[in-house]
């Protein structure tokens, strides 16, 4: 099964390629936990092995995320050897707590009243996780996604060469969403290695933005790990929750994608972008949408019952471990 | 009192937001009027608890400090 994580397809986005301009969507959705994360998770618990701070069947796996880190820290942990626990907002969705849970992992929810000077959302999550390991150091680790290069050189030796791979050296403009930072830093640097002329485009969401995983860093700070290599971002796109949510109905029909509001916010981001003739685009789509379908109904993107048949029709949806019951 | 209105929280040797956080999940398994006693001694914690109590409508009946150690006394109100 940890054979599998990485090696995502590549898939032409036939909606927005058009003239002489390609897009693509990077579906990282078919990491076998279903998201990006599996990559920073597995690169994090194998980093901690080969220092010796891990023990299996005693360490304590203890880790701050919006939901996909956790989803993908409990299945990767479980099938290790690792007890694992997880710090997460409690307006993350429902059905991203109920897939932790599944894989066997115990649940903190923060709220973010719980200690104003930290700041809101995952910074909760990062200061009850890091106070939890800190006083019990012979029974918890926390990798933290935040601050672990490890979770950056999963992006530098994976993400970034399969993408160089896949469009045989032609890409021109990568976008991502950041959360950590590890995707943008690690696929970024890579690619800029191979071609200085690659830009590397930010997407980020507005404030208040109801976007799993993503960060707005004027309402959020900035993460240790992408303060470390913040230089090799080019611009910045910022897309609101509308614009975000807005594009979900029209990838499932022009695409037959059924996406995330993540990948809908870089989705959103590169179709605004200005871009040359001849460009390559390549977008990180982190997860597909089948985490959201309360969200989606709330939200009035879809109905439930839309939903559900949009799955059905969707191409591109992979296997994921905890759906095979 | 009678003894089963009373909780005890232990958060000595925790580092905040810990303390805090498990002084909002022992209130919120409690019933209305019931007081729970918790002892810390993290120096952060008498702001983040203090003001979390504050912030969520409760009642700091008690606060006292004997050297490094902070015991809280906190009424469930709502």
């Amino acid at each position: 099964m940890l054979d599998r994580v990485g090696n995502t397809p590549l898939v032409r986005l036939a909606c927005l390629s058009a003239g002489g301009r390609s897009y693509f969507a990077k579906l990282e959705g078919h990491n076998p936990f279903g998201s990006v994360k599996d990559r920073a998770a597995l690169w994090m618990i194998r980093d901690g092995e080969q220092r010796g701070v891990l023990r299996r069947g005693q360490t304590i796996l203890i880790e701050p995320t919006s939901g996909n880190t956790g989803i993908a820290l409990a299945g990767i942990a479980k099938l290790l050897g690792y007890k694992a626990e997880i710090v997460i907002p409690e307006k993350a969705s429902e059905e991203t707590k109920e897939i932790i849970r599944s894989l066997g992992a115990k649940i903190y929810e923060t709220s973010d009243d719980l200690c104003p000077k930290v700041g809101a959302g995952t910074d909760q999550s990062i200061a009850l996780a890091t106070s939890i390991a800190s006083s019990r150091p012979e029974t918890y680790y926390s990798p933290n996604q935040y601050a672990n290069d490890a979770n950056f050189l999963g992006h530098y030796s994976g993400t970034g060469p399969e993408i160089w791979r896949q469009t045989g050296g032609r890409v021109t403009h990568f976008f991502t969403g950041v959360g950590t930072g590890g995707t943008i830093t690690g696929t970024g640097t890579y690619l800029k290695e191979q071609s200085p002329d690659v830009k590397i485009i930010a997407v980020q969401p507005q404030q208040n933005h109801l976007i799993q995983g993503l960060r707005n860093f004027e309402e959020s700070a900035k993460p240790d790990l992408f303060l470390r290599r913040e230089g090799v971002v080019d611009d910045w796109v910022t897309s609101t929750n509308a614009q975000s949510f807005g594009v979900v109905r029209e990838i499932f029909e022009k695409d037959r994608l059924v996406v995330s509001p993540s990948s809908a916010a870089v989705f959103a981001a590169m179709k605004r972008y200005p871009l040359p003739d001849g460009a390559c685009a390549v977008g990180i789509f982190a997860d597909d949408g089948r985490k959201f379908r309360s969200i989606y109904s709330s939200q009035g993107v879809m109905t439930e019952e839309e939903f559900d048949s949009a799955v059905r029709q969707a191409r591109h949806l992979s296997d994921v471990a905890y759906m095979q019951g | 009192m009678s003894e089963p209105d009373q909780k005890i929280l232990d958060a000595t040797g925790l580092f905040c937001p810990e303390p805090v956080f498990r002084t909002k999940i022992e209130i919120e398994k409690m019933q209305v009027g019931q007081v729970l006693t918790v002892s810390a001694d993290d120096p952060a914690a008498e702001d983040d608890i203090s003001r979390w109590v504050a912030r969520n409508g409760h009642e700091l009946l008690d606060m006292a400090k004997d050297g490094g150690k902070i015991t809280f006394q906190i009424k469930k109100v709502k």
